[in-house]
């Protein structure tokens, strides 16, 4: 187990080195130049810009940007933004107010679908079995944008009920409709996968000898069927998490929340090749994180999968 | 064991994620008593040091801290502000520049030297201003662009006489020098600055009707009204916030939902409801913004100096529809141009000589065109193009105004976009693009000035300005060395309009609409209404 984890987490080193040298290049490649951007259609004065392109090495061939990257963000010196703030204050505003409502979604997406999906599952066939699956069906197909709008003017406009966007420092009530929003396609997609599993798993060998031992109906649908099904839902989960981070954008946008999206966003708009590599590295480093939780996760529920 | 600790730290886990969400829930309507106006704001791209930022998200705050010598009414005319006096010589070379006693938020006295120092401070190049060539205008520019500058060298022309007065020696003659100084980056800084300017960014000392209370980055500007301001703009609340929106489409829902008082824009999805949403109070009226597409001075078939290019630009420009465009696509929230300025703009005329070639005509159109064909030829197989830049919604409209030419005269045109604004600009500056291309103004003071010797002078052609058409012609510059040697603005404007008809003979470009200004406010907000740069004047918003 210790050696395992240990390969896992050396693992993270090649991968961050890769990604941060692709970024680097795609944001190099990105046409048109930012620092006359900067003028916004202003006569630009080529001294000045000159000496903007040296204070952000942006005179520099992108290989020896990435180096000079790498080497400052060795001492935690991520450098400045075009904006003159230091970017580690930038990613330490947008991060939390996203993890927030990455988790917040997570939450929602996994105690709902898991429960509908139960319910659906053990009671194949029933009226609210069929409820259940077209009100998914309909969430997975109507686009994150589109339900956001609508949750957005009913709830928020029309009714008064939850805010409209989203202030400074959200809360609970500020994220609620968001990190619905966020999360009901998962959510969507977590309900038909756990249904899936528990119907399938129902008709599986070992339940019928647990029944036959008379094991009571609780214990098998609890300690057979569902630790069983579950195992595709945490996998689902795990890797969902990291997407939640990643997707986040849609439901920033529409809330206006201040989150990693928009700030990804505006950077990549702006050509801020520090900003973005700072913001994906550690949207990287979560990925990774929880993939590894995911995998250590699924010895607890399958005794049959074994770390070395 | 291990798989019991895991199962407990998964536990735990999820139960952070559970509390992490539950923080307090933040208090919306906490200024239901104040006087405080929220309006919608986006992040500055710089600190908040006038000659820093040419764009409106920290330019919107800094033109409401910060009084320059002279203050735009809202009909653009320039009135003095911390000018006592300005006058010029008889050549329109120096102005003697005479200072009212004021005040800057940290009880300093704005003197001349705050002035000076902070024009030479901003014109030299060390110091890495975006806003630094609107100086090149003052004596001793040029010297301020060298290399091997420490940043603290001073411009030449500017010379302080005693406290409250000092002169500025100009390079060439200039009537709009003293509009020119409305402009953001001629504000006056205060001492503390030059101590520390990284410092004045994050919380600048201000001297205008509001002064700055904080900076909540990505969230709130808040501004608190300055007890002590005796400018000339009127003031009717006691603070203003600008709220940071990334998309217009929130902000829009927070002006129905009453949670915003007063926007700048309409989001796009409200473009075509706005004006009948019972929900919020609508502001539309025409901008100035001017929507034109340009014509490279070489352009084949087109050239300047050829008399059957000047007829094909003709055909062109008459060969676009521009109020069935505006009707159909832009939902009428544009108004047809018929000069190269805007009605908002003091000098503006919609009666100049030559301005029928502006307008949508059949016949003239495939006549001049036909009479072009008779001196030189065209191919028949030519292509018109126009590029756009694909980002800013313009297909439509482009695709629209190709579709108007091809139909009257016959030809094959068609809308050419490129990717992105940046990279539209960066092929516009390497003189890439060939053919017709889009672009748009909006001006950074309310002259005539500021459209057409930034536009279609010689001096700012071949990349040295915003000319990006490279058109020349010496009649035109002499025009505007009249004009800028003229006593009065009056005197000045009619000037402007002979190089205005000047431009109609030669077609450089073709005008096609003024972008109305166009804005929502809540219920219950007074006082909603425009100013000359399509922005609401925020200072007389009042819920009272």
């Amino acid at each position: 187990m210790g050696r395992y984890l240990l390969r896992r987490i050396l693992q993270v080193i090649p991968v961050v080195l890769g990604t941060t040298l692709l970024i680097y290049a795609l944001v190099f490649a990105l046409p048109g130049d930012p620092v006359t951007a900067m003028f916004g259609g202003k006569p630009v004065n080529q001294a000045v810009a000159a000496q903007i392109r040296a204070e952000y090495n942006l005179d520099k061939p992108f290989i020896v940007q990435w180096l000079i990257f790498l080497k400052n963000s060795l001492t935690f010196d991520f450098g400045n933004t075009f904006a003159g703030q230091p970017v580690i204050d930038v990613v330490g505003r947008a991060f939390p107010v996203t993890i927030k409502l990455g988790l917040m979604a997570f939450v929602f997406e996994g105690i709902f679908g898991v429960i509908f999906g139960i319910i659906s599952g053990l009671n194949k066939g029933k009226w609210y079995d069929t409820v259940i699956l077209v009100l998914s069906l309909l969430l997975i197909s109507v686009p994150t944008f589109v339900t956001g709008f609508v949750m957005q003017y009913f709830f928020g406009v029309k009714w008064h009920i939850l805010p409209v966007t989203v202030s400074a420092n959200p809360g609970f009530l500020d994220l609620l409709m968001p990190a619905m929003v966020l999360g009901s396609v998962s959510m969507a997609s977590i309900i038909r996968l756990s249904r899936t599993e528990i119907t399938s798993n129902i008709a599986e060998d070992y339940v019928r000898t647990a029944r036959a031992k008379g094991m009571s109906n609780s214990s098998v649908t609890v300690r057979h069927i569902l630790r069983n099904s579950l195992i595709p839902v945490v996998t689902y989960l795990g890797a969902d998490l990291g997407a939640l981070m990643g997707g986040a954008m849609i439901s920033e946008r529409i809330f206006n929340i201040q989150g990693v999206g928009n700030t990804l966003y505006q950077a990549i708009l702006r050509g801020e090749g520090t900003l973005v590599v700072s913001i994906v590295t550690i949207m990287v480093l979560i990925f990774v994180v929880c993939s590894l939780f995911v995998d250590l996760l699924y010895a607890v529920l399958d005794p049959r999968i074994r770390y070395a | 064991m291990k798989k019991k600790a895991l199962a407990i730290a998964a536990a735990a886990c999820a139960a952070a994620m559970l509390l992490s969400g539950c923080g307090s829930s933040s208090n919306n309507n906490a200024s239901a008593e104040s006087n405080i106006i929220t309006v919608n704001g986006c992040e500055p791209a710089k600190p908040l040091v006038p000659s820093n930022t040419v764009e409106t998200c920290g330019g919107d705050p800094i033109s409401e801290m910060f009084s320059n010598l002279v203050r735009f009414d809202d009909k653009g005319n320039a009135q003095n502000e911390v000018a006592e006096s300005i006058t010029a010589n008889d050549d329109m070379t120096q102005y003697t520049i005479k200072l009212k006693d004021w005040k800057f938020s940290d009880g300093t006295t704005v003197k001349a030297e705050n002035f000076t120092k902070a024009w030479s401070w901003a014109a030299n190049a060390k110091n890495a201003q975006l806003g630094s060539s609107f100086f090149n205008v003052i004596k001793g520019y040029d010297d301020l662009q060298k290399s091997g500058l420490k940043g603290d060298e001073q411009l030449s022309g500017l010379k302080v006489v005693d406290d409250k007065t000092f002169t500025v020696d100009l390079n060439e003659p200039s009537s709009t020098f003293p509009i020119l100084v409305g402009y953001a980056a001629f504000a006056p800084l205060a001492d503390s600055f030059f101590k520390d300017p990284k410092a004045f960014g994050n919380k600048p000392v201000t001297n205008g009707p509001y002064t700055f209370q904080s900076w909540d980055h990505n969230q709130f500007i808040k501004l608190l009204k300055n007890k002590d301001y005796k400018g000339t703009a009127t003031v009717n609340n006691d603070g203003l916030t600008f709220k940071v929106y990334t998309d217009t489409e929130a902000a829009y829902k927070d002006v129905q939902a009453g949670n915003l008082d007063a926007m700048d824009t309409v989001a796009q999805s409200a473009i075509k409801t706005f004006k009948t949403d019972s929900s919020v109070q609508a502001v539309e009226s025409a901008g100035s913004v001017l929507q034109y597409f340009i014509f490279p001075a070489d352009m084949q078939y087109f050239a300047q100096g050829d008399k059957a290019g000047l007829l094909r630009r003709q055909a062109i420009s008459m060969a676009v529809n521009r109020q069935q465009i505006i009707d159909k696509i832009g939902n009428g929230t544009n108004t047809p141009a018929v000069d190269f300025t805007a009605p908002v703009i003091p000098g503006y005329s919609d009666s100049l000589k030559g301005n029928e070639y502006l307008k949508y005509n059949k016949e003239k159109a495939k006549a001049a065109w036909d009479e072009a064909n008779k001196i030189s030829p065209i191919p028949s197989d030519y292509v018109f193009k126009i590029s756009y830049n694909a980002d800013g919604g313009g297909k439509d409209t482009y695709d629209a105004i190709a579709n108007s030419i091809k139909n009257t005269l016959g030809i094959n045109a068609e809308a050419t976009p490129i990717p992105t604004f940046s990279e539209f600009n960066n092929t516009i500056e390497k003189r890439q693009i060939k053919n017709a291309f889009r672009q748009a103004w909006q001006p950074d003071y309310p002259s005539p000035d500021s459209y057409l010797k930034s536009l279609y002078s010689s001096g700012a052609a071949d990349g040295n300005g915003s000319n990006n058409g490279d058109y020349k012609n010496a009649k035109f510059d002499s025009l505007l060395s009249q004009a800028a040697s003229a006593k009065t603005t009056d005197e000045a404007n009619k000037y402007f309009q002979q190089a205005e008809e000047q431009l109609l003979a030669d077609m450089p470009s073709v005008p096609l609409w003024y972008a109305n200004a166009k804005g929502v406010a809540a219920k219950g907000v007074k006082n909603f209404k425009m100013n000359w740069q399509n922005v609401p004047i925020y200072e007389e918003l009042s819920k009272k």
